[in-house]
Protein backbone atom coordinates (compact mmCIF):
# COMPACT_ATOMS: atom_id res chain seq x y z
CA UNK A 1 0.00 0.00 0.00
CA UNK A 2 1.76 3.14 -0.80
CA UNK A 3 1.45 5.53 2.70
CA UNK A 4 2.29 8.81 0.73
CA UNK A 5 0.90 10.07 -2.84
CA UNK A 6 5.00 12.05 -2.57
CA UNK A 7 6.32 8.83 -2.68
CA UNK A 8 8.91 8.94 -5.98
CA UNK A 9 11.27 5.35 -5.69
CA UNK A 10 9.68 2.32 -7.12
CA UNK A 11 8.82 -0.03 -4.40
CA UNK A 12 9.90 -3.40 -4.89
CA UNK A 13 7.12 -5.52 -3.54
CA UNK A 14 4.28 -3.61 -4.62
CA UNK A 15 5.23 -2.10 -8.13
CA UNK A 16 3.20 0.72 -9.57
CA UNK A 17 0.64 0.80 -11.82
CA UNK A 18 0.34 4.38 -11.84
CA UNK A 19 1.99 7.68 -11.61
CA UNK A 20 1.43 11.37 -11.59
CA UNK A 21 4.89 13.33 -11.38
CA UNK A 22 3.92 17.30 -10.81
CA UNK A 23 0.51 17.18 -13.33
CA UNK A 24 -0.73 20.34 -14.30
CA UNK A 25 -3.56 20.31 -16.84
CA UNK A 26 -4.99 23.44 -17.95
CA UNK A 27 -8.10 23.47 -20.25
CA UNK A 28 -7.99 25.86 -23.21
CA UNK A 29 -11.10 27.26 -22.35
CA UNK A 30 -10.57 28.59 -18.66
CA UNK A 31 -7.59 30.56 -16.52
CA UNK A 32 -7.69 28.40 -13.66
CA UNK A 33 -5.74 25.18 -13.87
CA UNK A 34 -8.42 22.01 -13.45
CA UNK A 35 -5.44 19.81 -12.23
CA UNK A 36 -2.45 21.81 -10.12
CA UNK A 37 1.31 20.21 -9.94
CA UNK A 38 -0.32 16.78 -8.74
CA UNK A 39 1.90 14.47 -7.73
CA UNK A 40 0.45 10.69 -6.71
CA UNK A 41 1.66 7.24 -6.65
CA UNK A 42 -0.80 4.34 -6.98
CA UNK A 43 0.07 0.09 -6.72
CA UNK A 44 -0.99 -3.12 -8.23
CA UNK A 45 -3.93 -4.01 -6.23
CA UNK A 46 -4.76 -0.48 -4.35
CA UNK A 47 -8.33 0.57 -4.23
CA UNK A 48 -7.81 4.68 -3.96
CA UNK A 49 -10.84 7.01 -3.74
CA UNK A 50 -10.22 10.22 -5.26
CA UNK A 51 -12.81 12.85 -3.42
CA UNK A 52 -13.44 16.69 -3.33
CA UNK A 53 -16.36 18.80 -4.61
CA UNK A 54 -17.95 19.24 -7.83
CA UNK A 55 -14.97 20.73 -10.25
CA UNK A 56 -12.06 19.74 -8.10
CA UNK A 57 -10.94 17.95 -10.64
CA UNK A 58 -11.44 13.87 -10.30
CA UNK A 59 -12.56 13.56 -13.67
CA UNK A 60 -9.93 15.25 -15.13
CA UNK A 61 -7.52 12.86 -13.19
CA UNK A 62 -8.99 10.41 -14.51
CA UNK A 63 -9.04 11.33 -17.86
CA UNK A 64 -5.56 11.47 -18.29
CA UNK A 65 -4.56 8.10 -17.21
CA UNK A 66 -6.98 6.81 -19.91
CA UNK A 67 -5.26 10.18 -22.57
CA UNK A 68 -8.61 11.71 -22.73
CA UNK A 69 -6.73 14.46 -22.18
CA UNK A 70 -3.27 15.03 -21.97
CA UNK A 71 -1.09 17.10 -19.41
CA UNK A 72 -0.05 20.74 -19.69
CA UNK A 73 2.99 19.71 -17.28
CA UNK A 74 4.56 17.02 -15.94
CA UNK A 75 4.17 13.08 -17.03
CA UNK A 76 1.75 10.43 -16.33
CA UNK A 77 2.68 6.50 -16.18
CA UNK A 78 0.15 3.62 -16.23
CA UNK A 79 1.78 0.25 -16.27
CA UNK A 80 4.55 0.58 -18.56
CA UNK A 81 2.78 3.41 -20.88
CA UNK A 82 4.37 6.76 -20.87
CA UNK A 83 0.61 8.01 -21.66
CA UNK A 84 1.37 11.19 -21.77
CA UNK A 85 4.16 11.15 -24.36
CA UNK A 86 2.97 8.52 -26.21
CA UNK A 87 2.38 7.52 -30.22
CA UNK A 88 -1.57 8.03 -30.37
CA UNK A 89 -1.57 4.19 -32.31
CA UNK A 90 -0.48 2.90 -29.06
CA UNK A 91 -3.46 4.58 -27.17
CA UNK A 92 -5.99 2.02 -27.52
CA UNK A 93 -3.10 -0.67 -25.97
CA UNK A 94 -3.17 1.66 -22.90
CA UNK A 95 -7.26 1.31 -23.04
CA UNK A 96 -7.15 -2.18 -23.40
CA UNK A 97 -5.35 -1.96 -19.98
CA UNK A 98 -7.81 0.03 -18.41
CA UNK A 99 -11.70 -0.43 -17.94
CA UNK A 100 -13.93 2.40 -17.23
CA UNK A 101 -17.19 2.47 -15.66
CA UNK A 102 -19.43 6.15 -15.59
CA UNK A 103 -22.13 7.75 -13.65
CA UNK A 104 -24.75 7.10 -16.86
CA UNK A 105 -23.90 3.71 -17.64
CA UNK A 106 -23.13 3.89 -21.02
CA UNK A 107 -24.99 1.18 -22.30
CA UNK A 108 -26.08 0.07 -25.75
CA UNK A 109 -30.03 0.26 -25.85
CA UNK A 110 -29.87 -1.85 -28.95
CA UNK A 111 -28.25 -5.02 -27.29
CA UNK A 112 -28.58 -7.39 -25.22
CA UNK A 113 -26.68 -7.31 -21.55
CA UNK A 114 -24.63 -10.16 -23.37
CA UNK A 115 -24.12 -8.47 -26.36
CA UNK A 116 -23.31 -4.90 -24.38
CA UNK A 117 -20.50 -7.06 -22.75
CA UNK A 118 -19.26 -8.97 -25.98
CA UNK A 119 -19.15 -5.77 -27.60
CA UNK A 120 -15.90 -4.33 -25.62
CA UNK A 121 -14.15 -7.72 -26.72
CA UNK A 122 -15.56 -7.78 -30.61
CA UNK A 123 -14.07 -4.02 -31.35
CA UNK A 124 -10.71 -4.80 -29.94
CA UNK A 125 -11.01 -8.01 -32.34
CA UNK A 126 -11.16 -11.03 -29.90
CA UNK A 127 -11.62 -14.56 -31.17
CA UNK A 128 -15.48 -15.88 -31.30
CA UNK A 129 -15.29 -18.99 -28.89
CA UNK A 130 -12.77 -16.28 -26.30
CA UNK A 131 -16.01 -14.53 -26.38
CA UNK A 132 -18.61 -16.97 -25.62
CA UNK A 133 -16.35 -18.07 -23.03
CA UNK A 134 -15.56 -15.14 -21.19
CA UNK A 135 -19.00 -13.01 -21.48
CA UNK A 136 -20.88 -15.74 -19.09
CA UNK A 137 -18.28 -15.80 -16.57
CA UNK A 138 -18.21 -12.65 -15.93
CA UNK A 139 -22.37 -12.25 -16.22
CA UNK A 140 -21.60 -14.52 -13.43
CA UNK A 141 -19.08 -12.52 -11.30
CA UNK A 142 -21.30 -9.69 -11.67
CA UNK A 143 -24.25 -11.22 -10.59
CA UNK A 144 -26.14 -11.50 -13.64
CA UNK A 145 -26.24 -14.68 -15.14
CA UNK A 146 -29.81 -15.32 -15.37
CA UNK A 147 -30.00 -11.55 -17.50
CA UNK A 148 -27.88 -12.02 -20.00
CA UNK A 149 -30.65 -11.51 -22.98
CA UNK A 150 -32.22 -8.81 -21.83
CA UNK A 151 -32.27 -5.17 -23.00
CA UNK A 152 -31.16 -2.40 -20.92
CA UNK A 153 -34.13 -0.78 -20.48
CA UNK A 154 -35.57 -4.09 -19.08
CA UNK A 155 -32.74 -3.42 -15.65
CA UNK A 156 -32.61 -1.48 -12.63
CA UNK A 157 -30.62 1.29 -12.19
CA UNK A 158 -28.17 -1.02 -10.05
CA UNK A 159 -28.46 -3.98 -12.65
CA UNK A 160 -27.46 -1.58 -15.96
CA UNK A 161 -24.78 -0.12 -13.72
CA UNK A 162 -23.46 -4.20 -12.92
CA UNK A 163 -23.57 -4.73 -16.95
CA UNK A 164 -21.37 -1.58 -17.20
CA UNK A 165 -19.15 -3.10 -14.55
CA UNK A 166 -18.84 -6.74 -16.16
CA UNK A 167 -18.05 -4.79 -19.90
CA UNK A 168 -15.16 -2.78 -18.29
CA UNK A 169 -13.53 -6.19 -16.23
CA UNK A 170 -14.34 -8.74 -19.00
CA UNK A 171 -10.91 -8.14 -20.67
CA UNK A 172 -9.51 -8.73 -17.30
CA UNK A 173 -7.72 -4.90 -17.12
CA UNK A 174 -5.00 -3.88 -15.24
CA UNK A 175 -6.60 -0.93 -13.74
CA UNK A 176 -10.35 -0.21 -13.42
CA UNK A 177 -11.58 3.54 -13.33
CA UNK A 178 -15.18 4.75 -11.92
CA UNK A 179 -16.29 7.98 -12.41
CA UNK A 180 -18.83 8.62 -9.63
CA UNK A 181 -20.45 5.29 -10.64
CA UNK A 182 -22.76 5.28 -7.48
CA UNK A 183 -24.04 8.99 -8.48
CA UNK A 184 -26.70 7.80 -10.14
CA UNK A 185 -28.14 5.01 -7.42
CA UNK A 186 -29.84 4.74 -4.15
CA UNK A 187 -27.91 4.08 -1.00
CA UNK A 188 -28.79 0.07 -1.09
CA UNK A 189 -27.80 -0.14 -4.65
CA UNK A 190 -24.27 1.74 -4.01
CA UNK A 191 -23.28 -0.60 -1.43
CA UNK A 192 -24.28 -3.25 -3.38
CA UNK A 193 -21.88 -1.85 -6.29
CA UNK A 194 -19.01 -0.78 -4.02
CA UNK A 195 -19.13 -4.59 -2.82
CA UNK A 196 -18.82 -5.74 -6.74
CA UNK A 197 -15.90 -3.07 -6.88
CA UNK A 198 -14.33 -4.60 -3.92
CA UNK A 199 -14.28 -8.31 -5.55
CA UNK A 200 -12.62 -6.84 -8.62
CA UNK A 201 -9.99 -5.59 -6.58
CA UNK A 202 -9.13 -8.53 -4.56
CA UNK A 203 -8.55 -10.02 -7.76
CA UNK A 204 -5.60 -7.93 -7.69
CA UNK A 205 -6.85 -5.30 -10.36
CA UNK A 206 -6.19 -1.55 -9.14
CA UNK A 207 -9.60 0.63 -8.85
CA UNK A 208 -9.54 4.27 -8.76
CA UNK A 209 -12.96 5.66 -8.09
CA UNK A 210 -14.06 9.27 -8.58
CA UNK A 211 -16.89 10.25 -5.81
CA UNK A 212 -18.25 12.47 -3.42
CA UNK A 213 -20.29 10.06 -1.51
CA UNK A 214 -19.12 10.05 2.09
CA UNK A 215 -21.23 7.12 3.14
CA UNK A 216 -19.64 4.68 0.79
CA UNK A 217 -15.88 6.22 1.73
CA UNK A 218 -16.54 6.11 5.70
CA UNK A 219 -17.92 2.48 5.23
CA UNK A 220 -14.70 1.12 2.86
CA UNK A 221 -11.98 2.43 4.54
CA UNK A 222 -9.58 2.75 2.03
CA UNK A 223 -6.83 5.04 0.72
CA UNK A 224 -8.34 8.34 -0.08
CA UNK A 225 -7.20 11.36 -2.30
CA UNK A 226 -8.52 14.93 -1.59
CA UNK A 227 -8.51 16.94 -4.54
CA UNK A 228 -9.58 20.75 -3.56
CA UNK A 229 -9.07 23.40 -6.57
CA UNK A 230 -7.07 20.75 -8.75
CA UNK A 231 -4.48 20.11 -5.57
CA UNK A 232 -4.02 17.20 -3.74
CA UNK A 233 -4.74 18.42 -0.10
CA UNK A 234 -5.13 14.95 1.64
CA UNK A 235 -3.45 11.45 0.64
CA UNK A 236 -4.65 9.17 3.83
CA UNK A 237 -4.13 5.22 3.47
CA UNK A 238 -6.91 4.73 5.26
CA UNK A 239 -9.44 7.62 5.17
CA UNK A 240 -12.84 8.92 5.77
CA UNK A 241 -14.57 11.45 3.68
CA UNK A 242 -13.59 14.08 5.93
CA UNK A 243 -14.48 16.09 9.18
CA UNK A 244 -16.63 19.00 9.11
CA UNK A 245 -18.46 17.76 6.16
CA UNK B 1 -10.38 -8.05 -37.57
CA UNK B 2 -14.19 -9.84 -37.26
CA UNK B 3 -15.37 -9.28 -40.82
CA UNK B 4 -18.98 -10.15 -39.42
CA UNK B 5 -19.07 -7.73 -36.99
CA UNK B 6 -17.93 -5.22 -39.48
CA UNK B 7 -20.19 -6.30 -41.58
CA UNK B 8 -23.27 -5.93 -39.34
CA UNK B 9 -22.43 -2.73 -38.31
CA UNK B 10 -21.82 -1.38 -42.02
CA UNK B 11 -25.46 -2.57 -42.80
CA UNK B 12 -27.17 -1.56 -39.37
CA UNK B 13 -25.56 2.15 -40.18
CA UNK B 14 -27.09 2.05 -43.74
CA UNK B 15 -30.54 1.28 -42.65
CA UNK B 16 -30.64 3.31 -39.85
CA UNK B 17 -30.24 6.51 -42.11
CA UNK B 18 -32.19 4.60 -45.10
CA UNK B 19 -33.57 8.11 -46.88
CA UNK B 20 -30.24 9.47 -46.68
CA UNK B 21 -29.14 6.03 -47.77
CA UNK B 22 -30.66 6.20 -51.04
CA UNK B 23 -30.65 10.06 -51.74
CA UNK B 24 -26.74 9.62 -51.65
CA UNK B 25 -26.87 6.30 -54.09
CA UNK B 26 -28.81 7.65 -56.21
CA UNK B 27 -27.04 10.91 -56.71
CA UNK B 28 -23.81 8.28 -57.13
CA UNK B 29 -25.47 6.40 -59.26
CA UNK B 30 -26.61 9.18 -61.58
CA UNK B 31 -23.23 10.88 -61.32
CA UNK B 32 -21.35 7.36 -62.49
CA UNK B 33 -23.97 6.95 -65.08
CA UNK B 34 -22.86 10.12 -66.71
CA UNK B 35 -19.71 9.36 -66.43
CA UNK B 36 -20.30 6.30 -67.79
CA UNK B 37 -22.03 8.15 -70.78
CA UNK B 38 -19.14 10.09 -70.97
CA UNK B 39 -16.91 7.49 -71.96
CA UNK B 40 -18.58 5.86 -74.28
CA UNK B 41 -19.05 8.76 -75.95
CA UNK B 42 -15.08 9.11 -76.17
CA UNK B 43 -15.49 5.25 -77.11
CA UNK B 44 -17.92 5.92 -79.80
CA UNK B 45 -15.10 9.57 -80.86
CA UNK B 46 -12.43 6.92 -80.97
CA UNK B 47 -13.72 4.30 -83.06
CA UNK B 48 -15.35 6.34 -85.68
CA UNK B 49 -12.17 8.03 -86.24
CA UNK B 50 -10.45 4.84 -86.26
CA UNK B 51 -13.22 3.34 -88.93
CA UNK B 52 -14.06 6.05 -90.94
CA UNK B 53 -11.38 8.62 -90.98
CA UNK B 54 -8.37 6.11 -91.65
CA UNK B 55 -9.63 5.08 -94.84
CA UNK B 56 -10.66 8.66 -95.70
CA UNK B 57 -9.03 9.85 -98.77
CA UNK B 58 -9.77 13.49 -99.91
CA UNK B 59 -10.31 13.35 -103.50
CA UNK B 60 -9.13 16.75 -105.75
CA UNK B 61 -11.46 16.83 -108.46
CA UNK B 62 -9.77 17.87 -111.64
CA UNK B 63 -11.89 20.30 -113.83
CA UNK B 64 -13.40 19.33 -117.19
CA UNK B 65 -10.21 20.45 -119.28
CA UNK B 66 -7.69 18.27 -117.45
CA UNK B 67 -10.41 14.93 -116.86
CA UNK B 68 -11.19 15.27 -120.75
CA UNK B 69 -7.65 15.80 -121.90
CA UNK B 70 -5.32 13.93 -119.99
CA UNK B 71 -6.28 10.62 -119.39
CA UNK B 72 -2.98 9.71 -117.85
CA UNK B 73 -1.62 12.88 -115.65
CA UNK B 74 1.22 13.22 -117.67
CA UNK B 75 0.72 16.56 -118.70
CA UNK B 76 2.08 20.04 -116.31
CA UNK B 77 -0.99 21.12 -114.84
CA UNK B 78 -2.11 17.15 -114.12
CA UNK B 79 1.53 16.40 -112.74
CA UNK B 80 2.09 19.45 -111.42
CA UNK B 81 -0.65 19.08 -109.06
CA UNK B 82 0.33 15.38 -108.33
CA UNK B 83 3.87 16.39 -107.31
CA UNK B 84 2.85 19.54 -105.42
CA UNK B 85 0.32 17.33 -103.33
CA UNK B 86 3.09 14.38 -102.93
CA UNK B 87 5.56 16.57 -101.82
CA UNK B 88 2.63 17.95 -99.30
CA UNK B 89 3.66 18.37 -95.62
CA UNK B 90 1.28 15.04 -93.47
CA UNK B 91 0.46 13.47 -97.23
CA UNK B 92 1.16 9.92 -97.30
CA UNK B 93 0.49 8.89 -101.14
CA UNK B 94 -0.71 10.30 -104.27
CA UNK B 95 -3.20 8.16 -106.49
CA UNK B 96 -4.64 9.16 -110.00
CA UNK B 97 -8.01 8.27 -111.14
CA UNK B 98 -9.29 9.00 -114.40
CA UNK B 99 -12.94 10.03 -115.77
CA UNK B 100 -13.31 6.73 -116.48
CA UNK B 101 -12.04 5.07 -113.49
CA UNK B 102 -14.46 7.86 -111.58
CA UNK B 103 -17.13 6.69 -113.80
CA UNK B 104 -16.69 2.80 -113.09
CA UNK B 105 -16.58 3.25 -109.25
CA UNK B 106 -19.95 5.56 -109.60
CA UNK B 107 -21.94 2.65 -111.54
CA UNK B 108 -20.66 -0.14 -109.46
CA UNK B 109 -21.91 2.13 -106.23
CA UNK B 110 -25.42 2.24 -108.73
CA UNK B 111 -25.85 -1.13 -109.95
CA UNK B 112 -28.99 -1.94 -107.47
CA UNK B 113 -30.55 1.21 -109.14
CA UNK B 114 -30.61 0.51 -112.91
CA UNK B 115 -32.48 3.59 -113.70
CA UNK B 116 -29.63 5.59 -112.27
CA UNK B 117 -26.95 3.54 -113.55
CA UNK B 118 -28.90 4.04 -117.32
CA UNK B 119 -28.77 7.66 -116.72
CA UNK B 120 -25.04 8.32 -115.84
CA UNK B 121 -22.16 9.39 -118.37
CA UNK B 122 -18.55 9.35 -117.91
CA UNK B 123 -18.51 13.12 -118.96
CA UNK B 124 -20.29 13.88 -116.58
CA UNK B 125 -17.45 12.47 -113.51
CA UNK B 126 -14.22 14.30 -113.14
CA UNK B 127 -10.82 12.50 -112.75
CA UNK B 128 -9.47 13.03 -109.57
CA UNK B 129 -6.33 12.66 -107.20
CA UNK B 130 -6.88 10.42 -104.40
CA UNK B 131 -4.84 11.91 -101.16
CA UNK B 132 -3.90 9.99 -97.93
CA UNK B 133 -3.07 12.04 -95.07
CA UNK B 134 -1.12 10.65 -92.13
CA UNK B 135 -4.07 12.82 -90.09
CA UNK B 136 -6.79 12.45 -91.97
CA UNK B 137 -8.59 15.10 -89.54
CA UNK B 138 -6.15 17.29 -90.87
CA UNK B 139 -8.27 17.19 -95.00
CA UNK B 140 -8.94 20.54 -94.13
CA UNK B 141 -5.58 22.07 -94.76
CA UNK B 142 -5.65 20.47 -98.21
CA UNK B 143 -8.66 21.73 -99.28
CA UNK B 144 -7.63 25.49 -98.54
CA UNK B 145 -4.06 24.79 -100.04
CA UNK B 146 -5.69 23.00 -103.58
CA UNK B 147 -9.35 24.68 -103.78
CA UNK B 148 -8.26 27.13 -106.11
CA UNK B 149 -5.24 26.24 -108.00
CA UNK B 150 -5.35 25.57 -111.91
CA UNK B 151 -7.16 22.82 -113.28
CA UNK B 152 -8.92 21.90 -110.36
CA UNK B 153 -13.03 21.80 -109.93
CA UNK B 154 -12.88 20.97 -106.34
CA UNK B 155 -11.94 19.65 -103.42
CA UNK B 156 -14.10 17.04 -102.06
CA UNK B 157 -13.73 16.69 -98.28
CA UNK B 158 -15.98 14.04 -96.72
CA UNK B 159 -13.61 14.86 -93.50
CA UNK B 160 -14.84 18.19 -92.70
CA UNK B 161 -18.09 15.97 -92.07
CA UNK B 162 -16.61 13.80 -90.25
CA UNK B 163 -14.88 16.58 -88.02
CA UNK B 164 -18.13 18.46 -87.66
CA UNK B 165 -19.53 15.07 -86.34
CA UNK B 166 -16.86 14.77 -83.89
CA UNK B 167 -16.83 18.21 -82.54
CA UNK B 168 -20.85 17.48 -81.98
CA UNK B 169 -19.24 14.92 -80.09
CA UNK B 170 -16.81 16.62 -78.38
CA UNK B 171 -19.41 18.79 -76.78
CA UNK B 172 -21.58 16.38 -75.95
CA UNK B 173 -18.95 14.29 -74.47
CA UNK B 174 -17.77 17.31 -72.56
CA UNK B 175 -21.12 18.78 -71.12
CA UNK B 176 -21.73 15.26 -70.52
CA UNK B 177 -18.69 15.09 -67.99
CA UNK B 178 -19.64 18.74 -66.40
CA UNK B 179 -22.78 17.61 -65.34
CA UNK B 180 -20.76 14.63 -64.14
CA UNK B 181 -18.94 16.72 -62.31
CA UNK B 182 -21.42 18.71 -60.52
CA UNK B 183 -23.43 15.40 -59.57
CA UNK B 184 -20.27 14.32 -58.50
CA UNK B 185 -20.13 16.93 -56.44
CA UNK B 186 -23.43 16.64 -55.11
CA UNK B 187 -22.61 12.93 -54.16
CA UNK B 188 -19.24 13.84 -52.44
CA UNK B 189 -21.41 16.34 -50.41
CA UNK B 190 -24.03 13.66 -49.50
CA UNK B 191 -21.35 11.23 -48.75
CA UNK B 192 -19.64 13.24 -46.27
CA UNK B 193 -22.91 14.45 -44.49
CA UNK B 194 -23.96 11.41 -44.40
CA UNK B 195 -21.31 9.83 -42.76
CA UNK B 196 -21.24 12.55 -40.13
CA UNK B 197 -24.73 11.49 -39.40
CA UNK B 198 -23.64 8.25 -39.38
CA UNK B 199 -21.21 9.18 -36.62
CA UNK B 200 -23.41 11.30 -35.07
CA UNK B 201 -26.28 9.10 -34.39
CA UNK B 202 -24.01 6.44 -33.56
CA UNK B 203 -21.49 8.39 -30.68
CA UNK B 204 -22.07 6.34 -27.84
CA UNK B 205 -20.99 3.34 -29.72
CA UNK B 206 -17.99 4.68 -30.96
CA UNK B 207 -17.60 6.22 -27.64
CA UNK B 208 -17.39 3.05 -26.09
CA UNK B 209 -15.41 1.76 -28.52
CA UNK B 210 -12.52 4.02 -28.75
CA UNK B 211 -12.98 3.77 -24.35
CA UNK B 212 -12.43 0.02 -24.53
CA UNK B 213 -9.61 0.39 -26.73
CA UNK B 214 -10.38 -0.14 -30.29
CA UNK B 215 -8.11 0.37 -32.68
CA UNK B 216 -8.83 4.06 -34.91
CA UNK B 217 -9.13 1.39 -37.81
CA UNK B 218 -11.44 -0.86 -36.39
CA UNK B 219 -13.91 2.62 -35.59
CA UNK B 220 -13.83 4.15 -38.71
CA UNK B 221 -13.73 1.22 -40.95
CA UNK B 222 -17.57 0.87 -40.39
CA UNK B 223 -17.90 4.14 -41.33
CA UNK B 224 -15.90 4.36 -44.53
CA UNK B 225 -17.69 0.64 -45.80
CA UNK B 226 -21.05 2.40 -44.93
CA UNK B 227 -20.09 5.13 -47.89
CA UNK B 228 -17.96 2.01 -50.15
CA UNK B 229 -21.05 0.28 -50.47
CA UNK B 230 -23.12 3.25 -51.21
CA UNK B 231 -20.84 4.30 -54.04
CA UNK B 232 -20.62 0.19 -55.55
CA UNK B 233 -24.39 -0.17 -55.29
CA UNK B 234 -24.51 3.40 -56.98
CA UNK B 235 -22.32 1.51 -59.80
CA UNK B 236 -23.71 -1.03 -60.20
CA UNK B 237 -27.14 0.67 -60.65
CA UNK B 238 -24.81 3.39 -63.16
CA UNK B 239 -23.88 0.91 -65.62
CA UNK B 240 -28.02 -0.86 -65.39
CA UNK B 241 -28.78 2.76 -66.27
CA UNK B 242 -26.32 2.58 -68.78
CA UNK B 243 -27.76 -0.85 -70.64
CA UNK B 244 -31.58 0.66 -69.84
CA UNK B 245 -30.38 3.39 -72.16
CA UNK B 246 -28.99 1.90 -74.67
CA UNK B 247 -31.53 -0.72 -75.12
CA UNK B 248 -34.36 1.54 -74.85
CA UNK B 249 -32.80 4.50 -76.06
CA UNK B 250 -30.33 4.74 -78.40
CA UNK B 251 -30.75 1.37 -80.31
CA UNK B 252 -33.82 3.38 -81.66
CA UNK B 253 -32.52 6.62 -82.64
CA UNK B 254 -29.37 4.92 -84.15
CA UNK B 255 -31.22 2.40 -85.62
CA UNK B 256 -33.50 4.21 -87.30
CA UNK B 257 -31.94 8.10 -88.43
CA UNK B 258 -28.20 6.55 -88.61
CA UNK B 259 -28.52 3.51 -90.60
CA UNK B 260 -25.24 5.17 -92.04
CA UNK B 261 -22.22 3.38 -90.14
CA UNK B 262 -20.36 6.66 -89.29
CA UNK B 263 -21.38 6.09 -85.90
CA UNK B 264 -20.46 3.01 -84.71
CA UNK B 265 -23.29 1.40 -82.35
CA UNK B 266 -22.32 1.45 -78.79
CA UNK B 267 -22.38 -2.25 -77.47
CA UNK B 268 -22.96 -3.67 -74.52
CA UNK B 269 -19.50 -4.49 -75.00
CA UNK B 270 -18.84 -1.08 -74.91
CA UNK B 271 -20.69 -1.05 -71.56
CA UNK B 272 -18.67 -3.87 -69.90
CA UNK B 273 -15.75 -2.59 -71.15
CA UNK B 274 -16.54 1.24 -68.84
CA UNK B 275 -17.93 -0.18 -66.23
CA UNK B 276 -15.14 -1.30 -64.39
CA UNK B 277 -13.95 2.61 -64.26
CA UNK B 278 -17.11 3.39 -63.05
CA UNK B 279 -17.18 0.95 -60.42
CA UNK B 280 -12.71 1.89 -59.76
CA UNK B 281 -13.89 5.76 -59.63
CA UNK B 282 -17.07 4.88 -57.47
CA UNK B 283 -15.00 3.01 -54.53
CA UNK B 284 -11.70 5.38 -54.92
CA UNK B 285 -14.24 8.91 -54.53
CA UNK B 286 -16.44 7.10 -52.29
CA UNK B 287 -13.46 5.46 -49.91
CA UNK B 288 -11.70 9.21 -50.34
CA UNK B 289 -14.57 11.25 -49.27
CA UNK B 290 -14.99 8.78 -46.44
CA UNK B 291 -11.69 9.11 -44.82
CA UNK B 292 -11.20 13.07 -45.58
CA UNK B 293 -14.45 12.97 -43.59
CA UNK B 294 -13.65 11.32 -41.09
CA UNK B 295 -10.08 13.13 -40.65
CA UNK B 296 -11.85 16.51 -40.53
CA UNK B 297 -14.62 16.76 -39.52
CA UNK B 298 -15.45 13.54 -36.96
CA UNK B 299 -13.52 13.19 -33.73
CA UNK B 300 -13.76 9.48 -33.32
N1 LIG C 1 -13.45 19.82 -21.32
C1 LIG C 1 -13.29 20.85 -20.46
N2 LIG C 1 -13.04 22.07 -20.94
C2 LIG C 1 -12.85 23.12 -20.11
N3 LIG C 1 -12.89 23.03 -18.77
C3 LIG C 1 -13.13 21.83 -18.23
C4 LIG C 1 -13.34 20.68 -19.05
N4 LIG C 1 -13.56 19.62 -18.24
C5 LIG C 1 -13.49 20.10 -16.99
N5 LIG C 1 -13.24 21.43 -16.96
C6 LIG C 1 -13.04 22.26 -15.78
O1 LIG C 1 -12.01 21.70 -15.03
C7 LIG C 1 -12.33 21.73 -13.64
C8 LIG C 1 -12.29 20.32 -13.09
O2 LIG C 1 -13.37 19.58 -13.67
P1 LIG C 1 -13.57 18.04 -13.42
O3 LIG C 1 -12.28 17.36 -13.62
O4 LIG C 1 -14.71 17.59 -14.23
O5 LIG C 1 -13.95 18.00 -11.88
P2 LIG C 1 -14.82 16.95 -11.06
O6 LIG C 1 -14.88 15.69 -11.83
O7 LIG C 1 -14.09 16.83 -9.77
O8 LIG C 1 -16.16 17.56 -10.88
C9 LIG C 1 -13.68 22.39 -13.55
O9 LIG C 1 -13.47 23.77 -13.23
C10 LIG C 1 -14.27 22.25 -14.89
O10 LIG C 1 -15.10 23.33 -15.20
MG1 LIG D 1 -16.56 14.60 -12.51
Amino acid sequence: MGDTGTTHGVKVDSPLVIRLEHVSKTYKSSTRPALDNVSVDMDKGEFVFLIGPSGSGKSTFLRLLLREEVPSKGRVYVSNFDVAKMARRRVPRLRQSIGCVFQDFRLLATKTVAENVAFALEVIGKPRHTIRKVVPEVLQLVGLDGKADRMPNELSGGEQQRVAIARAFVNRPLVLIADEPTGNLDPDTSQDIMLLLERINRTGTTVVMATHDHSIVDSMRRRVVELSLGKVVRDDARGVYGVGR
Amino acid sequence: MRASFVFSEVITGLRRNITMTIAMILTTAISLGLLGGGLLIVRTIGKMQANFLSALQVEVNLDDAVSAGDPNCTQSICAGLRADLTNYPGVVSVQFQNRNQTFAKAKAEFSNDPEMEQLVRPEAFPASLLVSLQNPTQSGVISAAFASKAGVRDVDDQGVFVQKLTDLLNGVRNATFLIALIQALAALMLISNTIQVSAFTRRTEVGIMRLVGATRWYTQLPFLLEAVVAGVVGAVLAVGGLVVAKVAFLDNIFGSVFSSTIIPKIGLLDIASVSPWLLLAAVGISALTGYVTLRLYVRL
